[in-house]
């Protein structure tokens, strides 16, 4: 079991987790958080993030262990921008591995919603700029 | 003991500023913090009072003591992903 953070500056490159050998797992989960143009009505060109380190990692971390010992997962992997990160990138993304979906799914869920509740991680909408008329 | 108190995101934005610094008595607690910033931000009182304070990176009851030196954070409104 394992579970692996890393904090990215600037929006994520496309997917690479290392996978844990083929015969461990039976579900494998790539979730994958997009910044949407749209921010509470309000069109935006980029979010920013504020990440406070070490805090943010550490806690991460522990969640990710949580969860792999509460849904009994083979591995979870975390990777979450730090800055401004423009629409239609990635910001974050969840890679989880179990034996079966049932476990890998209720996992994903839990750990984004704890993600957002408690660790020191802060986003801020940066608005499109005003165009030339 | 002076402590400055680190603020993020939208608070940090809407106070013009990435810290507060408070005055507060030797062995204080962080219950005696959040009072600290509640009398500062009178118009934010309920919040300050509310807010879950970090301690040397790490969440702390109420009534933990403080010692000089510590890194204080607050870690409220976050909002990763």
């Amino acid at each position: 079991m394992s579970a692996t953070v890393r904090i990215i500056d600037g929006a994520l490159g496309n997917p690479a987790p290392a996978l844990p050998p083929a015969a461990q797992f039976g579900a494998a989960i790539v979730f994958d958080g997009v910044v949407r143009a749209d921010e509470g009505g309000r069109t935006i060109r980029a979010l920013a993030y504020e990440v406070y380190e070490p805090m943010a990692s550490n806690m991460l971390t522990e969640l990710g262990r949580e969860m792999l010992a509460k849904h009994g997962l083979v591995a979870i992997m975390v990777e979450h921008s730090r800055g401004e990160v423009p629409v239609g990138q990635r910001s974050f993304r969840l890679t989880v591995h179990a034996l079966h979906r049932a476990e890998a799914l209720a996992a994903v869920g839990e750990f984004i919603d704890r993600m957002k509740r408690d660790v020191p991680i802060w986003k801020t909408a940066l608005d499109e700029a005003p165009t030339a008329s | 003991m002076v402590f400055r108190v680190l603020i993020f995101g939208s608070l940090a934005r809407e106070l013009s500023c990435a810290s507060i610094a408070v005055d507060v008595p030797d062995n204080a607690s962080v219950r005696d913090v959040n009072e600290a910033l509640a009398a500062c931000h009178p118009h934010k009182a309920t919040f300050f009072r509310g807010a879950r304070l970090a301690v040397n990176h790490s969440f702390r009851s109420a009534d933990a003591l403080l010692r000089a030196g510590d890194e204080i954070a607050l870690v409220e409104l976050v909002g990763g992903g």
